[in-house]
């Protein structure tokens, strides 16, 4: 198939390495338009988030294009090979199909079963497509993924219990406060799983919100959004005085929250007790301050462990969901296969002759006033229409078919006439 | 029939204690209420006994060794049931129902038998004195048993051991908040105890103090409480200091009550 799959996520790189990769990948553009021009590579989907790092390209040159990306990943992420190494995972063909419908279907996920992981792909497809940096194998890859997606959210209970990072961080809340009413969170930085988080924990009882951000006019359209209060960034240090949860995920490269600061703030607290969620990467609290009694310290990879605990009593989910996932890479062969051009034409024929057995068995009621050789006729007429009709299509994909070049059209052909049955 | 119902409470709090060590064991929350029930009934049956032992013979029993173990199981298990109708801290009955079960096992050594008091601790003030007593430190040993769950619990939190264990031990506040009002109550009853015993020393010995060992060592443990609760209220002591604090101060305790006991002559023998 040609396809290759590299990357690399949480479970093979440790947090400081994909901080260092994500810093370095800020601007997804450039690099997928330097990688879409590659020689070889034919087309090419660049998948950033804060936990995994993939690129999809479908190539004319294996070999050559899994040197090219290393190369490449080694170059930008800035690291020593021996670091990216252990870190890279390469897959190819259907095992890279594969991987990218586990990514999609969020099984591969550090919180499995949780929903951002999708719309990231969606994102990174769009961001492709936008470029031109995809053809018909990965578009026809990435919609599938979409579709097993959507069949293992639906088939089975793994996104139905929420099983993310935000419903780790309650279940942590629960745990350090007993009760969640009357508490107090404070969100810096926007972000959609910190937005989630707060969400999470407004749903389970928690009454009052305060949100910071660098920009103030941004924390005030988001305090409206969650009927909050909106405080400058300057005055940080002073609420975490009154406050019992704090989600921090800016896209700060330092620490936004210091040992120092904290100090500070429980003196004036009395050591009431507080849980600091670290969403943000490049981390955004300095991890000394989780050594402070009475502070709770969590980072997304923190967040893991517990999320890893839920997951055990969902295993059974993910069962499921990696037959679902096996069915849809074994239908994406299917089409791959098909792919080629004497298929094309015997299920073209097919389609055509099935059309003409239906149409005939339809007029029967009428036709059976002819005679035998009338009805003869009709079928032979209606058999050289169909001849005539497919005479063109089928020299076009034989003479395209000595070139290489031939993919698209019987994609086109395929598609048009509706012969995946997908 | 008061040594039956002591019989029958000393086997339910096995039961009980079996119950929410099971539950521990595989977490699940649903074993210790049922452990807590039971525990009602322990409680309930214990009380009984009481009610038959004064009706029997005549007086408060809380003045043998053995009765006023089983009177600081009573008070424990009471109290904690207590709590438990305020916050849902049901597997801290886990740590509660051993050290009850614990108690009342000691206490059944020469049970029943005739309690025969020194002239020097006939009067009414004696029982008031030990219960008084006697309740401080069964709040004190409920606010060390929620410490150490505390320490527990937060030790998971603090290094990210969160587990189905972390999920079954009640949240660090509900603990916290037992350990404070555990102090708070204790505290007064204890001192409350100690001033009515110098009420009745006076009578007896003609002073307020007599430096009676048992004396001494309690002081000591009462002006290591009174610290603690300085620490929580003014200073705003929480948490892993407060539940520490409060653990190493009831070990103070009981090993002064067993110094005390096996080392010293006091007029604190019991009988």
């Amino acid at each position: 198939m040609n396809i290759i799959l590299i990357g690399m996520n949480h479970k093979t790189a440790p947090l400081e390495i994909r901080e260092r990769l994500s810093l370095a990948c800020g601007d997804d553009v450039t690099l997928l338009m330097e990688m879409i021009k590659m020689p070889r590579i034919k087309e090419v989907m660049y998948l950033a988030t804060c936990n995994r790092v993939e690129v999809l390209a479908h190539t004319a040159d294996t070999e050559d294009t899994v040197e090219r990306l290393k190369e490449f990943i080694f170059r930008h992420g800035n690291l020593s090979v021996e670091e990216m190494v252990n870190c890279l995972y390469l897959y190819f063909d259907h095992d890279a199909v594969r991987h990218l419908f586990r990514v999609a279907s969020s099984i591969d996920s550090m919180v499995m079963g949780e929903p951002q992981i999708l719309g990231q792909v969606k994102d990174a497809y769009r961001r492709s497509v936008e470029h031109n940096a995809t053809g018909i194998i990965l578009n026809r890859i990435i919609h599938h993924a979409f579709r097993t997606a959507k069949r293992v959210r639906t088939e089975t209970g793994i996104a139905g219990n929420a099983v993310s990072v935000s419903f780790a961080a309650v279940e942590l809340a629960k745990k350090i406060f007993g009760s969640l009413k009357g508490k107090t969170i404070l969100l810096i930085g926007a972000g959609e799983m910190s937005e989630l988080a707060a969400r999470h924990l407004i749903n389970n009882g928690v009454d009052r919100i305060v949100i910071t951000n660098r920009t103030y006019e941004r924390a005030a359209h988001m305090a409206e959004d969650f009927q909050g209060t909106a405080i400058e960034f300057e005055l940080l240090p002073e609420k975490l005085r009154d406050v019992d949860i704090v989600i921090s995920s800016t896209g700060a490269p330092g620490y936004v929250i210091t040992v120092p600061v904290i100090e500070a703030a429980l003196r004036r607290r009395k050591n009431r007790l507080l849980f600091l969620i670290d969403i943000a990467v490049p981390r955004d609290i300095d991890p000394a301050v989780g050594d402070i009694d009475n502070v709770y310290l969590y980072n997304i990879d923190n967040l893991q462990d517990i999320v890893d605990n839920n997951l055990k009593s969902r295993v059974k989910e993910a069962q499921k969901a990696e037959i679902i996932i096996e069915e849809e890479v074994v239908k994406y062969q299917e089409w791959y296969n098909a792919l080629e051009v004497v298929p094309t034409i015997v299920s073209l024929r097919g389609k055509m002759e099935g059309i003409v057995k239906g149409e005939l068995a339809r007029s029967g009621s009428w036709m059976q006033n002819l005679t035998d050789e009338e009805r003869k006729n009709i079928e032979l007429v209606a058999v050289s229409i169909i001849n005539k009709i497919l005479h063109d299509p089928i020299t076009g994909l034989k003479e395209e078919s000595r070139d290489q070049s031939a993919l698209p059209y019987i994609a086109a052909v395929r598609r048009l006439f509706g012969l995946d049955d997908i | 029939m008061d040594i039956l119902s002591f019989k029958v409470a000393l086997a339910i709090y096995f039961i009980s204690a079996l119950g929410y060590l099971t539950s521990l064991y595989v977490r699940r929350v649903l074993v210790a209420k049922i452990a807590t029930w039971v525990l009602t009934v322990a409680f309930i049956n214990h009380t009984i006994f009481f009610v038959f032992r004064y009706a029997g013979t005549g007086q408060i029993p809380i003045m043998s060794l053995h009765e006023t173990l089983s009177f600081f199981a009573w008070a424990m298990s009471g109290i904690y049931l207590a709590f438990q109708l305020k916050t849902k801290t049901r597997i801290l009955g886990a740590f509660v129902s051993p050290v009850a079960f614990l108690l009342m096992i000691l206490a059944s050594v020469g049970l029943g038998g005739p309690v025969s008091i020194p002239p020097a601790l006939q009067g009414n003030l004696v029982p008031v004195h030990v219960a008084l007593a006697v309740m401080g430190e069964a709040l004190f040993a409920l606010a060390s048993l929620a410490g150490a769950m505390y320490l527990i619990q937060e030790g998971l939190i603090k290094n990210k051991k969160m587990s189905s264990f972390t999920r079954i031990l009640p949240s660090l506040t509900d603990l916290d908040r037992i350990n404070h009002i555990s102090l708070l109550w204790g505290f007064p009853l204890l001192t409350l105890g100690i001033l009515v015993g110098s009420i009745w020393a006076r009578t007896v010995w003609g002073s307020l103090w007599q430096w009676d060992p048992k004396q001494v060592w309690t002081l000591t443990a009462w002006i290591f409480y009174a610290l603690i609760l300085h620490q929580r209220i003014a200073i705003g002591w929480k948490g892993r200091k407060a539940a520490l604090s409060s653990l190493l101060a009831f070990g103070f305790l009981l090993a002064s009550f067993v110094i005390v006991t096996l080392c010293f002559v006091t007029a604190h023998t019991f009988i």
